[in-house]
């Protein structure tokens, strides 16, 4: 038996939340760099998409884009709303967080990548989680900056090329 | 600030290249060409530092996602109330633009209360002496007691200077357009004694077996007001039927005979005219002035005549002026006919309702026809309305737009900014 319309609509929100709430964390909080704002972001970014669900026309895009869409949105709102209100507070890194148990050598290699990442430009750590994070492709990354697939793909590659170049 | 360019150049073959390793990469495709390890290395460590979503937090936000984010308090109550996101917001630009049309119907129709009723012909003279108007209703719908009223008394004094009471009451009716006759020119030197030269033209509706009984009854009025029929046509045939009259009617009855002939039947058209013949009055007793003076000179002169010759021509000249006399006189004679009889055409047409009328708003019928006008007189105020709407909604929807271009380009600006002073 078909589901009712409502309860459809409702159980393909929930596949897409769960599909992604983990990479849009990721995203959001790459951006916003602080814990309690990025579930902020995240909870609002999901219920924007929630209330807006009517509205989303796949023609312009994958469900997945068009939620990224809304998560950078808001992550940069609260980047203004943070820096109309207080200088921004980055959060330390928690090394414990880093996993007590792995070996020494990849407990070190992990430390550089991470150190890599927070000294990345602000828009190339934002290009490497959504392409590494968010798993967008060069055409999604494209249309969300609102810049050329090329212009996306140069971006990105210089990017990584930085990030290779700190890590190495 | 990130610089945003949409140019399709072509993307750097070798740049290209790497992407598509990356591209494997993130994909864990490790078959050949071999990704380089250094990179899916990094593309691990990379994703392992991904960060990751505390349990309490994912479990609260997995109950909200389950429970459809409810809202609590006011703003639940405004959610159920109002209609939300794309709804809304046409639902906000048709109430402005309902309120819009609104105050412009209102200010049309307001506004519209001193203006002169259109249609209205009105044609004017002036040459000094003499000043001639035609005042034209084309569908006068006067009924008996507004057409009295337009019409008072002839005997009243200065009537061609001042408007008739009651012209008021005639342009509140429904399509009353009935004008009273401009001012004539001040006589000045004429010394006050105008001389006014009227007509009417006037046509009543009535049903197509009551146009004999109309027209017997219009022979009786203009006889009770000493009047004559110059000349008339009747003819009826099966229905259908019209009468033309030519009456003369004293000029000082003429107010009154209007209104007595209008409550014969419905008043279909009315038309009034006066002209000033003052000028050509005076003009006329000069000539017979100085024609009689010159004809008592030349009697004197004949009585001193001395010789036959003298009295041949003074006999002469006294006969060209009594002719010259005799011309003037028929010429004042005609003058004052012409302002002491009024002339009115009228015409009865059976072609309409009842003797009682044909609108509804005097007890008649009201017809198919009633009905299909009044539909489009409703259109017509209706699309009048939407035109002048539109006009003034065009202006203020383009700077709307233009409000919120500059909204969202201010906001993506602000955002890119925030971004690179992160």
């Amino acid at each position: 038996m078909a589901l009712p319309h409502t309860n459809t609509a409702q159980v393909a929100f929930d596949a897409l939340y769960r599909s992604t709430v983990s990479d849009v964390f990721a995203y959001v909080m790459s951006v916003v760099r602080d814990r309690g704002a990025a579930e902020d972001v995240t909870a609002a970014v999901f219920e924007r998409a929630y209330r807006k669900r009517s509205g989303y026309d796949a023609r312009r895009g994958s469900e997945r884009a068009w939620v990224f869409g809304i998560a950078r949105n808001a992550a940069l709102d609260e980047l203004r709303r943070r820096a109309r209100t207080a200088a921004l507070v980055v959060e330390p890194d928690d090394p414990s967080a880093a996993g007590a148990f792995e070996e020494a050598d990849t407990a070190d290699r992990r430390a550089t990548v991470r150190a890599a990442l927070a000294g990345l430009d602000p828009r190339d750590r934002e290009l490497i989680a959504l392409k590494f994070h968010a798993g967008l492709s060069n055409v999604e990354i494209a249309a969300l900056l609102g810049i050329s697939e090329a212009n996306a793909g140069t971006r990105i590659h210089r990017a990584i090329t930085k990030l290779r170049e700190t890590c190495s | 600030m990130t610089r945003r360019t949409h140019t399709d150049d072509p993307l750097d073959p070798m740049i290209a290249a790497e992407l598509a390793e990356l591209e494997r990469a993130l994909a864990g495709d490790m078959s050949l060409p071999a990704v380089d390890p250094v990179l899916a290395g990094l593309v691990r460590e990379v994703r392992a530092e991904a960060p990751r979503l505390d349990d309490t937090f994912r479990a609260s936000l997995d109950a909200r996602v389950e429970a459809g984010f409810p809202r609590g308090g006011a703003a639940s109550w405004l959610a159920r109330v109002l209609p939300s996101g794309a709804l809304f917001r046409p639902a906000i630009a048709v109430a402005a633009t309902a309120l819009l049309g609104l105050a412009v119907t209102t200010a049309v129709l307001t506004s519209g209360d001193d203006r002169p009723v259109s249609g209205l012909a009105v044609e004017s003279r002036e040459d000094g002496s003499a000043g001639s108007a035609t005042a034209v209703a084309p569908d006068t719908a006067l009924t008996a007691p507004q057409a009295a009223e337009a019409a008072p008394d002839a005997s009243a004094p200065s009537r061609g200077a001042a408007p008739v009471p009651g012209t008021d009451q005639l342009d509140a009716g429904p399509a009353a357009k009935a004008v009273v006759p401009p001012a004539a020119p001040d006589p000045g030197r004429l010394g006050g004694a105008r001389r006014v030269e009227r007509s009417a033209e006037m046509t009543l509706s009535t049903s197509p077996d009551e146009v004999q009984a109309v027209a017997d009854d219009v022979v009786r009025t203009v006889q009770g007001l000493g009047g004559v029929v110059a000349s008339s046509r009747v003819a009826t045939v099966d229905g259908g039927g019209e009468a033309y009259f030519d009456l003369r009617l004293p000029t000082a009855r003429l107010d009154r005979a209007i209104a007595q002939l209008s409550k014969l039947a419905h008043v279909s058209a009315l038309a009034q005219g006066s002209d000033d013949i003052t000028g050509a009055f005076v003009s006329a007793t000069d000539r017979l002035k100085d024609a009689r003076d010159e004809r008592a000179a030349l009697l004197k002169a004949l009585g001193r005549a001395t010789t036959d010759r003298q009295v041949a021509s003074l006999r002469a000249r006294i006969a060209d002026s009594r002719r010259r006399i005799a011309r003037a006189e028929a010429e004042l004679r005609q003058l004052r006919v012409r302002t002491d009889r009024a002339t009115v055409a009228l015409t009865i047409r059976g072609d309409g309702a009842s003797r009682g009328g044909s609108d509804e708003d005097e007890g008649g019928t009201w017809t198919p026809g009633d009905a299909l006008r009044d539909a489009l007189r409703v259109l017509e105020v209706a699309a009048g309305v939407a035109v002048i709407a539109v006009a003034a909604l065009v202006p203020l929807a383009f700077l709307a737009l233009l409000a919120l271009l500059a909204t969202r380009a201010a906001r993506r600006r602000g955002r890119e900014r925030a971004l690179d002073a992160a």
